[in-house]
């Protein structure tokens, strides 16, 4: 079967503000639509760097510059005239610590969507519950969607959060270490999710669980210092890594 | 308590000490109440309660008085001060947190404060001085020619402009408050944390769509405890007001006309009081006052305290 | 207009309007401080402080006894309530913390902070001036004490709390008692902190006006004996700036423009140093 390649990086180097040293080095890799893609490495190897300049993060912050190219579907994303705004309905985000919006869940899960001028209540209401359903949480929440979102507990609101970035229906969802602040019953639901969505989207998942990476993921890249290292299916990887470096670390003989 | 048995001498001693002079917070607390009220007696036995603050006459020849000018003023000052500076003080803090280059945060977070620093004297002189004429001569006519024929709206505006008004004397109120406002905004705005911000970024969210959605209602509590501060410290000023005012005890739908507050009756009267009963009605005055801004200020520190746990999670 | 070019023109609007906030804010502080600059300088000079008024009407004199009696009010105010503020919130900071009654006082003082002043200056008229037939630089001295007290106590409760536990403990290891890790351990940690918390306090009752009115009152003459009505440099201003003489008016701008200057000063450089040391 062809995996088609929905984002490619192209000779991408970064540069956090005030910086000459290269936070990532020259990275080359691709990431194949509708399919898991881990980035797993030590701490400071830059794997969530690189996650973040999937939806250019780090233009919050004056003074990181990019180099090279990252071609969402054949187009660089990083080039001057690129709205971001358009860039991150199609590219959503999920953080490691659960992040409701002070609202309640029907709003959280809704703001991406009023953001966008949808204001038929209907409309709303249809799609609040799509993505709370592709979240494995609208059983939990059907009866109380006008409570706060604050009342939820932690896994709960991590699966809030992923409904709120898949009710705009992105393309790609980038996942930074999202079961890290949890309990082992709510990351595993995540888990069960994380691979649930990928027939509908794209998935690119930074975690620091080697076995996580395992569970979830078709592909695996591994980096270190800010370099990629290696990049292949996820079984080779575990089983028959190419490089020295990566057994090494999945041996668990650093990091 | 039952550490305190265990210590040895010098601690007793110290600990008796300091214990003393932090009761002395509960001492001057109802002390001042206590006293407050003895010498309004005379006046509470003859006006009542209701009475006292719904009268509005204020005549020491006739020995009737009333509370209902002073509040008036008090009040309507107050809520026009805080109309002001609410706004312009969230935009501050706003400026400070979200636009403001970081290099020019502490420098204008100082000016800021500076504006808090100067005595409310300073702030009645400038005042009358500057202000007032500025007021009489071009903003009050000009505030007139626009709105002056509005029905309704017209009657705010009626009387000869002479600057010494409700009007000036609120707009001198809202430059001492605001720096109350946008510094208890500006701590509150900073504790929302980065990555809920970023999520909200991540959505595609601009950068006043995520002020306005996130960080405003994140930041609500320590908001709101700035705000019924401000108004605390508003209910009690005096010198400020006190020269722009013109203290006429008087109930006036126009902002161009003279009124009275309870601190500026006060300081204008209270060495001129020749009856006993006069006095009384202005411990009375002082009574009343001392009760309510306390009240508002225990409810703005009843929400700083909410902000604080609630931030803590 | 597409929907994103209206979000993004109502956020440049919105933020605009904020940086204008900003602006007006210091233009306010501004505006204010050079109006008081350019009026008080032109009525300084050293006659000011050396001369005692002249009778109302003749443009001569100076203020010296206001000055004075400034001074000595705000000193006496400050022999009295640093020493209650900084005990009082050391008992709550160490002896009592944790407790409800240290929760209580801590509540009770960050109100009493802000109670209106000229409420204060009624009291302490009650019970320092009324039963003794006249006013006294000892009852504004009071009553400038009433206001420090909570605002030193709470200072005083910061400072101390910011010194970490595990300073004390290492004391109490080596067999200190509570008093002497207080004196020699969270004393000397928290000694910058609390003492511009005491500067600062200072500063604020040196600008009060409104509970002297009553108490010190005023007096045109010059006088050590705080027993008297005494003069101070804010009710001078005040009935000066009030009053029918251009020359009082003058007088009153230069009292104004040497307190603002000396309370800014000290403002800017207690905040400072509190920023500089504490800047974590």
């Amino acid at each position: 079967m062809e995996e088609k390649i929905k984002i490619e990086v192209k000779n991408f180097s970064f540069y956090y503000a005030k910086s000459d040293k290269p936070a990532l080095k020259n990275i080359n890799m691709p990431v194949y639509e509708n399919r898991v893609t881990a980035l797993i490495g030590p701490s400071g190897c830059g794997k969530t760097t690189l996650l973040r300049s999937f939806n250019r993060m780090h233009d919050l912050y004056h003074g990181n510059r990019y180099e090279g190219e990252i071609l969402l579907d054949g187009k660089n994303i990083l080039a001057d005239d690129v709205d971001l705004i358009d860039l991150r309905s199609r590219v959503g985000m999920v953080f490691q610590k659960p992040t409701p919006f002070p609202m309640s869940i029907f709003d959280n899960v809704a703001y991406g969507l009023k953001l966008r001028g949808i204001k038929n209540k209907s409309e709303l209401e249809g799609r609040v519950e799509k993505a709370l359903k592709q979240a494995a949480l609208w059983e939990e929440v059907k009866d109380r969607l006008k409570d706060s979102a604050s009342g939820l507990s932690g896994g709960q609101q991590q699966r809030l959060v992923i409904a709120r970035a898949l009710a705009v229906e992105p393309e790609v969802l980038l996942f930074d270490e999202p079961t890290s602040a949890l309990d082992p019953i709510s990351t595993s639901k995540i888990e069960e999710l994380v691979v649930s969505l990928k027939e509908t989207v794209t998935i690119i998942i930074v975690t620091h669980n080697m076995q996580q990476a395992a569970r979830v993921s078709d592909y695996t890249a591994f980096m270190y210092l800010g370099e990629l290292i290696e990049f292949d299916k996820t079984d080779i990887i575990f089983t028959s890594p190419k490089k020295k470096l990566t057994e090494d670390y999945i041996t668990g003989r650093f990091g | 308590m039952k550490r305190f048995f265990k210590l040895p001498a010098a601690d007793i001693i110290f600990a008796l000490i300091s214990f003393s002079a932090a009761f002395t917070i509960l001492t001057l607390i109802f002390s001042t109440i206590l006293v407050l009220y003895n010498e309004s007696s005379l006046a509470i036995h003859k006006f009542g309660l209701l009475n006292f603050i719904f009268t509005v006459d204020w005549d020491p020849v006739r020995e009737v008085f009333g509370a209902a000018a002073s509040l008036y003023g008090t009040l309507v000052t107050t809520i026009l001060a805080l109309s002001i500076a609410i706004p312009v003080s969230i935009g501050i803090a706003i400026f400070l947190t979200e636009i403001s280059p970081h290099l020019l945060r502490t420098p204008i977070g100082i000016a800021i404060e500076m504006l808090a620093a100067i005595p409310s004297i300073i702030y009645g002189m400038w005042g009358l001085f500057t202000l007032a004429p500025i007021m009489a001569d071009y903003i009050e006519p000009a505030l007139q020619r626009i709105f002056g024929d509005i029905p309704i709206i017209g009657k705010l505006f009626e009387g000869t402009p002479m600057g010494v008004d409700l009007l000036t004397a609120s707009i001198i109120l809202s430059i001492m408050i605001t720096p109350f406002i946008a510094s208890i905004s500006r701590d509150s705005f900073n504790l929302t944390p980065d990555i809920v911000k970023e999520s909200a970024y991540a959505l595609g969210a601009t950068k006043w769509e995520v002020i306005r959605d996130i960080v405003i209602p994140y930041s609500k509590l320590g908001v709101y405890g700035g705000i019924v501060l401000a108004l605390g410290r508003a209910l009690g000023e005096t010198m400020a007001v006190a020269f722009v005012l013109g203290n006429k005890h008087q109930i006036t739908p126009s902002l161009l006309d003279a009124a009275a507050t309870i601190t500026v009756t006060l300081a204008n009267e209270f060495t001129e009081a020749d009856s006993d009963i006069y006095l009384s009605s202005l411990f009375y005055l002082a009574l009343i006052l001392f009760l309510l801004s306390f009240t508002v200020l225990a409810i703005a520190k009843f929400f700083l305290l909410k902000a604080e746990k609630h931030y803590q999670r | 207009m597409t929907l994103v070019q209206r979000r993004k023109l109502k956020g440049y609007i919105a933020l605009t309007l904020s940086t204008l906030a900003a602006l007006s804010g210091l233009f306010w502080l501004v505006f204010i401080i050079f109006d008081v600059l350019r009026h008080g300088i032109t009525a300084l000079n050293l006659d000011l402080f050396l001369e005692d008024p002249a009778p109302p009407g003749i443009p001569e004199g100076g203020l010296r006894n206001a000055f004075v009696g400034q001074l000595l009010i705000t000193s006496v105010a400050t022999l009295i309530g640093v020493p209650l503020g900084v005990l009082g919130g050391t008992f709550i900071a160490e002896y009592a913390r944790g407790t409800k009654f240290a929760r209580l006082i801590s509540i009770l003082s960050d109100i009493m902070v802000s109670v209106p002043s000229i409420v204060v200056g009624t009291f302490i008229y009650a019970i320092l001036v009324k039963p003794f037939g006249h006013f006294s630089g000892w009852a504004g001295a009071a009553a400038l004490a009433f206001i420090m007290i909570p605002v030193v106590l709470r200072t005083t409760e910061d400072m101390l709390k910011l010194v970490p536990w595990t300073l004390r403990e290492a004391a109490f290891a080596l067999g200190a008692s509570y008093f002497r890790v207080i004196k020699d351990i969270a004393y000397r940690a928290a000694a910058t902190g609390i003492l511009t918390g005491i500067i600062l306090a200072i500063a604020r009752v040196a600008g009060e006006t409104a509970p002297l009115l009553f108490t010190s009152f005023n007096n045109s003459y010059f006088t050590l004996n705080m027993n008297e009505p005494m003069a101070s440099l804010t009710v001078t201003i005040f009935n000066y700036a009030m009053g029918p003489y251009e020359d009082w008016h003058e007088k009153a701008w230069a009292a104004a423009f040497v307190i603002t200057v000396v309370i800014l000063v000290v403002t800017v450089v207690t905040r400072s140093i509190i920023h500089w040391r504490y800047k974590n």
